[in-house]
Formats: structure tokens, C-alpha cells, sequence
């Protein structure tokens, strides 16, 4: 085990080669980069499960010492800002309406749906929070009613799981 | 939080008076392969250091600072973890304590405060404060990605992938609230470009028509290319003091006043609470308005940037900002966040933020002319720079010194260009007090400085 520390060693360069674009006077060389991150969805899990499987849930504060008590988050968060109890997960009604809208056209590399579309933050009756995702058909306009539909087959395992529709 | 405590309303209240006597920064541009970051922020460094009239050599003021705040947004644009320590040895200042700030766009506004608590708490009696970003080690999609990582990746980043989406909603919410038109939005993008016409470092002047603003090329609806701000690479600095110091090295120098709010990340958080009122407001005043749309801040306003305003102006003890600032510096990343902003710091009542362009009273010549500077439409939005940026050109319009440093051609050669034949001064008439706003995406941060004449 020791020995390799006693041994001298011929060293090879196993990288590749930067690409150099000559900027004169200055080089610029190109700098790749893939990485992969894996990242928890943690105490938020049964929410992006529960798309998977058609339920929309937020987290309410059941505390009753809460000055904010009842209230309702979708997004969803475990412990309240308000009390810092642990919340409850509840089963919402996925319907609700356009609160605001916009059309997704020059978007950022990697967007995941086709461009153009239109992004929508709905109000939900019940929920204190206005939920953002995307109209998958039609046109919005603010105060337009929508229901939600689920990708409970190919699931993506992210917020892509859920999308709206025109009631 | 939707409902404060007595505590969280405390006003901030320095314990020694803070003071900025220089600054500087660099020509912005999309692509800058002449020089490393940490050359870019040298050639800012050096433009505070020996074209601010100080009367002390620029190694005497290295020989007396004591502390250095760097702002830089994104460790992903850089590519490089601590270039808060890379720059700092460049800037030869080792062992001097340095600190990284990182709040979003509001990064530069953010380390303008923390280098004026340490002035404050008598930690430094002269500080570094400087800034920067490099956004054109990637393309622009790959940028407006990596920017986008700053909305929650949970539930956000997915949506649009680009911050301009994340605004877009709130632009249509408040045409839709509050009756503002596209024309105003782009008439924005004209006064802001424009004025960066004036402007020797200025990314993206120009001189447009509403028409061509809101012919131009779609971001996301209704926002187009001309209302949003591009990526840019460049740095900005100021030098901050203690009162002793600042007239030591200056004979105009100027106080400072900054104060900080923030809000959830997400829009979509924000519930709905009491409007905290400006000096200038008063109770029942949007009885109205709120009866009509009830949300307050909803996506129609800026909690962070209400709160900062409130706080701030009961520091610099303004009681009516319309009357009282000469001028402000906003953070016209897109047409509506600028617009939204009126309201929020008090320029004018909330629901009637489009009068304040329309009045004419944004405009150079106007009660309180905004983005002189060109702007982030106009001029630079680098970002870790770009609230540093911002107070120099509040400082410099303060000081009398903005044909020094707009119209000396030897910033123009500096930049590479030719000093347009139509310059004109943009200098304000004798000011005495000018603001600035630095704002994180879609106000989770924001920062309200004052910069006020001090001889």
C-alpha cells in the first residue's frame, strides 16, 4: 500500500483540450460544464407524489394559537411562518381562477414545453396562496375559470405534473 | 409575515453618519474578452480612486481603507467560487477583512448597506464597496436560465425559464387594476434608452419610438425585447466614509441613507395585508382601491420595496418624496417593475403610478427625473454592479459632475466610441438630495438609498 508513495511517476494528461476562440489580443477558451445535482423534495414530497396520482394538496395551519390560523398554502410549505407549527396536508379542489396570465415566447434554455404558451397564476377558492402553472389549451383572461389536469401517466416528478384547462 | 410587530417598525438609525465621497465603473457591454473580471473591477477601482477630485493619492486611500464589500449575483455566470477573494489580492488589499453579498438584483444596493454598517458601527472609517458580473461566459439563453434559478425550482423556474415571464404576469394584472397602457410601459424604454444616448458606458442607447418599442420582438407577453434589460459585463465601485474622513478626502461629500425590505421569493405567497403609509400618505386613503382590488401587495406591487421606502424615509426624515428628491435611480430591469415602483415609494399614490411618466414629472427638466443614467434598459444590468452603479450616478448628479463624467470625451475613448454629436447635459440643476432603488427578482429584495449634498 505504501510502496505507490515511494515510486516516481511519469505523469499523462488524460484531459481534452479547451477550444480557443482568438478574441486579439485576448484568448477566450471554451469552459464545458454537465453536472447532474440530485435534490430532495423533502417534507414537500407528498405534494409532487400527489400529482402523480391526480390530487392537488397545500398544507394548512391547524394551530389554534395561530394569529394566522387556517391558513392555506399551495405552493405548499411543512412548518408555518407564522407560528412555526408543523402544517396538515389537505386534499384541494383543483379548480379555481385566472388571477393573471402571460405567453411564454423567448424562454430560457432547457423549457420544457413548446414555445410559445401561456403561463397562468390561479386563484383557488379556499387556498390563501396563488398557485402558478401553465393553460395546456385555449386563451386566458383574468377571471377566466380553469380546472386542473394531471400527468399521473409518464410522470415528469416535477411541477410540470399539473396543468390547467378551461373549465 | 402580513402583520408587523412593534419591533419590526423600529427605524434604523446609524450610529455614526455615513458619507460617499467617489465613485467609478466601467464601459458595460454585452461581451468583454479584453479583460478578466477582476481586471474590469481594477479599471472601476481605479476611475473611483483618481477622476473623483479627491484630495488624498489613491495609495494614501488604499493605505486607509479598512474593510471591502463585493457584490456579485451569481457564483454560475462566474464560474468561479469566491471571486470576492480573487479580486480583493488584485485589488491589492489583503489582509483587509472582505465579505460577499448576495441578494439578487438588489446585490448592489445590498453591499452599498453593509459597507454602510460597518462605517456605521465604527468597524471602518473607510470602505470599499464594488461589484460586478460577467454574463457573457454563456450565451443568453443559458443566462436567462441560470438567472431564472433565482425564482424557486420548485415551482417556478420550470414556468418560463426566464425572468421576464415572472414579470409579465404582474404587467398584465396592473394594466388590468390599475388602467395603464402599453404606450406608457414603452414610453419607459424610450426616456431610458434615450437618456443611455448621453451616457459614454451605456450598453444599449438608443433612440426609439413608442411604435418600434412595442413592434419589437416578443419576451413574454406583454412584454417586449426594448422593455427588458440585457446581460452585461462590467463593475462599479464607491467609496464609503465616516464624516472625519469624508471631508479628509472630499470637500462634497454626501450622506447616506439606505434602508432594506424583502418579501417571499414566490409571488404567488404573498398574502394579502395593510398598506404600511408613506409620510406622505394618510389613513383611508385606499379605502377605494382596495375595495375595488383587495390584494395588497398582490402581483401588482412591492411589499420589499414599501417597506424599504417606509423605513428610509423616516431615516433621512423626507416627508414628501415627490417635492423633495431632485432625482431617483430605479431599477427599470423591465418597463412594469419600474412603474410598479412609483407607487411603492411614493412618487405617486398607488393606482396612479402611469401619471407619474405621463405628468412629464419622470422626465429630465421634471419635478424628479428618473434614470438620467440611462437605466438598466438603457445602460447596464451587471447585476452584482448594478446598485453600486446606480449611486455613483446619484453621487456624481449631486456633486454637479455629470458632464464630467458623461461628456469628457476621454470616457467616450475610454468606451471605444465616438461622443455622439447630440449629447446634451442631463446634468440636474443644483441638487440636493437624490434616490436610488436596487430590487431583487420580482421584489424579494429591495434596498431605498438617499444621497444627500453634505457641504
Amino acid at each position: 500500500m505504501a510502496e505507490i508513495y515511494e515510486k516516481a511517476i511519469r505523469t499523462k494528461y488524460v484531459g481534452k483540450p479547451l477550444a480557443l476562440y482568438d478574441e486579439k489580443p485576448a484568448w477566450v477558451v471554451s469552459w464545458p460544464r454537465a453536472v447532474e445535482h440530485h435534490h430532495t423534495y423533502g417534507l414537500l414530497t407528498p405534494f409532487f407524489k400527489g400529482l402523480t396520482e391526480g390530487k392537488l394538496m397545500a398544507t394548512k395551519c391547524t394551530n389554534p394559537d395561530c394569529a394566522e390560523k387556517g391558513t392555506v398554502w399551495l405552493p405548499p410549505r411543512a412548518d408555518c411562518p407564522d407560528c412555526y407549527q408543523r402544517m396538515k396536508w389537505v386534499k384541494v379542489k383543483p379548480e379555481g381562477k385566472i388571477y393573471t396570465f402571460t405567453m411564454v415566447d423567448y424562454a430560457g434554455i432547457g423549457v420544457e414545453m413548446k414555445t410559445p404558451y401561456w403561463q397562468i397564476d390561479v386563484q383557488i377558492p379556499g387556498v390563501d396562496t396563488i398557485f402558478k402553472g401553465y393553460l395546456a389549451q385555449g386563451k386566458p383572461e383574468i377571471g377566466l375559470p380553469v380546472k386542473a389536469e394531471f400527468r399521473t401517466k409518464n410522470p415528469t416528478h416535477t411541477i410540470l405534473d399539473i396543468w390547467w384547462v378551461p373549465k | 409575515m402580513i402583520k408587523f410587530g412593534e419591533g419590526n417598525l423600529r427605524v434604523p438609525r446609524w450610529s455614526k453618519r455615513v458619507f460617499m465621497v467617489a465613485g467609478g465603473c466601467t464601459p458595460f457591454r454585452k461581451y468583454f474578452p479584453e479583460y478578466k473580471l477582476e481586471e474590469l473591477v481594477m479599471m472601476a477601482f481605479k476611475m473611483m480612486l483618481e477622476d473623483n477630485d479627491l484630495k488624498l493619492s489613491p495609495k494614501q486611500i488604499k493605505d486607509s481603507i479598512q474593510f471591502a464589500v463585493y457584490g456579485e449575483f451569481a457564483d454560475h455566470f462566474q464560474d468561479q467560487l469566491l471571486c470576492e477573494s480573487k479580486v480583493h489580492d488584485y485589488l491589492g488589499l489583503d489582509p483587509l477583512y472582505n465579505v460577499g453579498i448576495k441578494t439578487g438584483g438588489a446585490t448592489g444596493g445590498t453591499s452599498v448597506l453593509m459597507g454602510a454598517q460597518a462605517i456605521a458601527s465604527g468597524y471602518a472609517n473607510c470602505c470599499l464597496v464594488a461589484g460586478w458580473e460577467r454574463m457573457d461566459e454563456v450565451d443568453t439563453r443559458t443566462g436567462n436560465f441560470y438567472i431564472s434559478t433565482a425564482a424557486c425550482k420548485d415551482f417556478e423556474t420550470r414556468m418560463g425559464r426566464i425572468y421576464s415571464s415572472y414579470y409579465a404576469p404582474m404587467a398584465n394584472r396592473f394594466a388590468w387594476a390599475y388602467d395603464l397602457s402599453e404606450v406608457t410601459r414603452a414610453k419607459v424604454a424610450v426616456k431610458n434608452r434615450g437618456y443611455a444616448v448621453m451616457n459614454p458606458n451605456a450598453q444599449q442607447p438608443g433612440v426609439h419610438t413608442v411604435e418600434e418599442v412595442l413592434a419589437s420582438r416578443m419576451s413574454a407577453y406583454p412584454l417586449r425585447f426594448l422593455e427588458c434589460c440585457a446581460m452585461t459585463a462590467g463593475a462599479a465601485s464607491v467609496l464609503l466614509c465616516d464624516e472625519e474622513m469624508a471631508y479628509q478626502l472630499s470637500d462634497h461629500p454626501v450622506e447616506v441613507f439606505i434602508c432594506g425590505g424583502s418579501h417571499t421569493l414566490r409571488v404567488a405567497d404573498r398574502r394579502p395585508m395593510e398598506i404600511p403609509l408613506l409620510p406622505n400618505e394618510t389613513p383611508g386613503q385606499y379605502d377605494a382601491l382596495l375595495k375595488e382590488n383587495p390584494r395588497w401587495p398582490g402581483f401588482e406591487s412591492f411589499l420589499a420595496a414599501r417597506f424599504a421606502a417606509w423605513l428610509c424615509y423616516r431615516m433621512a426624515g423626507i416627508k414628501d418624496p415627490l417635492a423633495e428628491l431632485d432625482l431617483v435611480e430605479l431599477h427599470d430591469a423591465f418597463t412594469i417593475s419600474d412603474i410598479q415602483t412609483y407607487g411603492d415609494i411614493g412618487l405617486r399614490p398607488y393606482g396612479q403610478e402611469p401619471d407619474f411618466i405621463e405628468s412629464g414629472d419622470a422626465y429630465f427638466g421634471g419635478k424628479c427625473p428618473a434614470n438620467l443614467s440611462g437605466g438598466l434598459l438603457g445602460t447596464m444590468h451587471a447585476v452584482g454592479a448594478t446598485g453600486i452603479w446606480q449611486a455613483a450616478e446619484v453621487l456624481w448628479q449631486i456633486q454637479g459632475k455629470y458632464d464630467q463624467f458623461h461628456g469628457d470625451p476621454k470616457w467616450w475613448k475610454r468606451a471605444g466610441k465616438k461622443k455622439p454629436k447630440q449629447w446634451t447635459s442631463l446634468q440636474v440643476p443644483n441638487p440636493r438630495q437624490g434616490l436610488w432603488v436596487s430590487h431583487a427578482g420580482v421584489g424579494s429584495h429591495v434596498t431605498v438609498g438617499i444621497l444627500r449634498k453634505a457641504w
